[in-house]
């Protein structure tokens, strides 16, 4: 509501302020091809209309709707670069404006730029702390990015507030379940079922029974999410981590390539596609990963997969350095420090391999102990 | 002459082109002679050829409610599984490991192969919980019968007791030849037999394992012994882990990723019947450790250094002593070292 209804109403308002204003199709003057640019957004045709605006803000380049609706033409266009573009110069003139902020956003959102969406919504939450959509769309951006606890602390008071809400109740469910926090997320889950049965709902079962690590628990659940609803997003995902725990390797891939027709910038798609075409297909593993870092440029598990890549392809220095870096942000992930142990042997530093293996097996002592040397993958 | 008595050797060998490790053996003689008779030659046996079913024509196991019997009749053995008035019967696919410390065996069910949940112990005579099932409950016959593998279990399992049915991480159990063969170890033989016949030097080539590291050693034969990192990834510790050889040598003091006189093959020709006489190995620790090298050397004794160096473990549940391969000073009443 709040991009849609704004956005139309300030292209009435500027439909009416230049309306009667005299035109000169020869040379046009801005007001005239304002006008024209505003009836051809009207009327669909937007290649059109981007001409006009464009030919307007030659003339006038400080007219913060011109470039928003410019902005809006583009992005109708999936020209989503050139949009963004737009908007942030249409929200250097007019800073305040929540529509702008807002299609923004879902330009980052669609150009698959989900970091710089998330904090555009971040601005526009905290001058409307309280609307729904932007809520919703920012607790996705946070699913994809994994932050899953910022997504919960989000939703948790619309949650308290509209108890009813099955699109709030879907995605705090979601990111309880990514966060372990199973049995609460399975309650939101069972409100999401009273009323019938749901893709969601056994989506959303299907997905806490993979993080629980119960594969063919997961494959029945997400069977049934098939079965009703097979576009969903993330379920052929998930289906596929299922499959390929399974080691069912040809079935997870048909399902992984699925979920990338419908999303090919999808996080887990990616990751786990990646990880099950390394054996025999390093360069498109490679391109999987890529696309996964795309979604989260500093993800851990796909920096060390691309690391692990490295040391499969001979590539020993660059894995190091790849992996030196992860030990350093978590020195307590044991698998980062095994990897680093050959990255070095191949390197031919011994002293170094004997100091990673004891690391390992000193964090594997305090792990066995209740220590902090769990892995972070 | 020459060329006739060539011609006498090629003969039987491309004869046997397709035989797989067979052809091998034209001209690999030495490596093949007592290969078949090896533990790793048999670490799958199909009923027939397993000594201990035959031996054993019925064998008894009760866990809780459930009865487990296997019975063997000429070349087919059956695991039956009842619970008071339920029963479940399947034959027997293969029998894994030689049974020198255990054997469980295989059977396929309902599209799946299972892992029978009772193995064959050699020091108990008989029949005993499967070391891996310990800590679960079975709720059917079924399930008391054997362990439903998922594909990369199975995978896992025929790929290390059987010979040339996995390939790409996935099992064709069409393929399957029960033991570890020579393409287990040393890759494609069929290319490099065709290589051989065609006269092709350079294609016939592959990787010479002897000339191999310590570490690359260790990861060849870890691949079903269990790598360090394999091991190290599960974090397991204590005394579960001295059946993962590669693992605890690597956690030795005097292991060398580098040096050859540290790895496996420095005391175990995987050709050959593992030595069982003790002291034919000390002439493997004095490579290192001796006055004229001017290393340490044991102040104690001289010969059988594994009886002290290399202690038995005794393993629970598995009704056998393995030997500890972490390489060390054993103190009186220390823990197991991790």
């Amino acid at each position: 509501m709040l991009v849609c209804g704004r956005a139309l109403a300030g292209l009435a308002g500027l439909i009416l302020a230049v309306s009667g204003v005299a035109r000169c199709q020869d040379n046009p003057s801005p007001d005239t091809l304002l006008h024209h640019a505003l009836e051809l957004h009207r009327s669909g045709d937007f290649a059109g209309a981007i001409a006009e605006y464009r030919a307007y803000l030659k003339q006038v380049p400080d007219n913060a709707m011109a470039r928003s609706n410019l902005g809006a033409a583009l992005a109708h266009g999936g020209e989503f670069k050139d949009a963004i573009v737009e908007y942030q110069k249409a929200l250097e003139l007019q800073p305040a404006n929540l529509p702008v902020q807002m299609n923004l956003a879902l330009a980052y959102y669609k150009s698959a730029d989900i970091s710089h969406a998330a904090a555009e919504l971040e601005r526009v939450l905290t001058e409307r702390p309280g609307e729904r959509q932007p809520a919703l769309l920012l607790s996705d951006c946070y699913l994809r990015l994994g932050e899953n606890r910022k997504a919960i602390d989000l939703l948790t008071p619309f949650e308290q507030q509209t108890p009813d809400d099955k699109a709030i109740d879907y995605m705090l469910g979601t990111a309880l379940i990514r966060d372990g926090q199973t049995a609460r997320g399975e309650l939101l889950v069972d409100r999401i079922l009273r009323d019938g049965d749901s893709a969601e709902a056994h989506l959303l079962l299907g997905e806490s029974r993979v993080w629980a690590h119960d594969f063919a628990g997961a494959l029945e659940e997400l069977r049934k999410s098939l079965a009703i609803n097979p576009q969903l997003p993330s379920l052929n995902g998930y289906y596929g981590t299922a499959l390929a725990n399974l080691g069912d390797t040809e079935g997870a891939e048909a399902a992984l390539r699925k979920e990338l027709a419908l999303d090919a910038t999808d996080y887990a798609a990616n990751f786990q596609l990646g990880k099950l075409l390394m054996p025999d297909d390093p360069t498109q593993a490679r391109g999987c990963f890529a696309r996964a870092l795309g979604q989260r440029p500093n993800d851990f598990a796909t920096r060390y997969q691309l690391a692990l890549l490295d040391l499969q392809d001979g590539r020993a220095d660059e894995a190091r350095a790849a992996l030196e870096s992860l030990t350093h942000e978590n020195p307590q992930d044991v698998e980062a420090h095994i990897a680093l142990a050959t990255a070095y042997y191949k390197l031919k530093r011994k002293h170094d391999v004997n100091q990673q293996r004891a690391i390992v097996l000193q964090l594997n002592a305090e792990r066995q102990a209740g220590g902090p040397g769990g892995t972070s993958k | 002459m020459r060329s006739a008595l060539a011609a006498l050797v090629f003969l039987p060998f491309l004869a046997a082109a397709a035989s797989g490790d067979s052809a091998c053996a034209v001209c690999h003689a030495k490596e093949t002679l007592h290969f078949p008779t090896t533990p790793m030659a048999l670490a799958a046996l199909t009923v027939e050829r397993c000594d201990i079913l035959q031996k054993h024509p019925v064998l008894q196991f009760q866990e809780g409610p459930f009865h487990t019997e296997i019975k063997t009749e000429g070349n087919r053995s059956t695991i039956t599984v009842t619970r008071g008035t339920e029963t479940f019967s399947i034959p027997i696919l293969y029998a894994l490991g030689q049974g020198k410390a255990g054997q469980t065996y295989v059977f396929q069910y309902d599209g799946a192969f299972y892992e029978s949940r009772a193995s064959y112990y050699n020091a108990a005579g008989g029949l005993d919980l499967t070391i891996g099932d310990m800590g679960t409950k079975p709720q059917t016959v079924v399930e008391a019968a054997g362990r439903r593998l998922t594909p990369a279990d199975a995978a896992n399992c025929f790929g290390c007791h059987t010979n040339g049915a996995v390939a790409g991480g996935i099992l064709h159990p069409e393929a399957v030849t029960p033991g570890v063969g020579c393409q287990s170890c040393h890759g494609h033989v069929e290319k490099h037999a065709a290589a051989v016949r065609a006269g092709d030097v350079a294609g016939a080539k592959l990787p010479h394992l002897a000339d191999l590291a310590a570490e690359d050693t260790l990861e060849l034969c870890g691949q079903c012994h269990r790598t360090w990192a394999q091991v190290a990834q599960t974090g397991m510790r204590g005394p579960n882990t001295v059946r993962f050889q590669p693992y605890r040598l690597t956690n030795s003091k005097c292991y060398d990723v580098e040096d050859k006189r540290i790895r496996c093959t420095a005391c175990h020709d995987p050709h050959e019947q593992l030595n069982p006489n003790l002291a034919g190995y000390d002439s493997k620790c004095t490579a290192c450790h001796a006055a004229a090298l001017h290393t340490k050397v044991c102040p104690v004794s001289k010969e059988n250094c594994v009886t002290c160096h290399m202690p038995k473990i005794d393993l629970p549940g598995a009704h056998h002593q393995f030997t500890d391969h972490q390489i060390r000073i054993v103190r009186a009443g220390e823990a197991y070292p991790n």
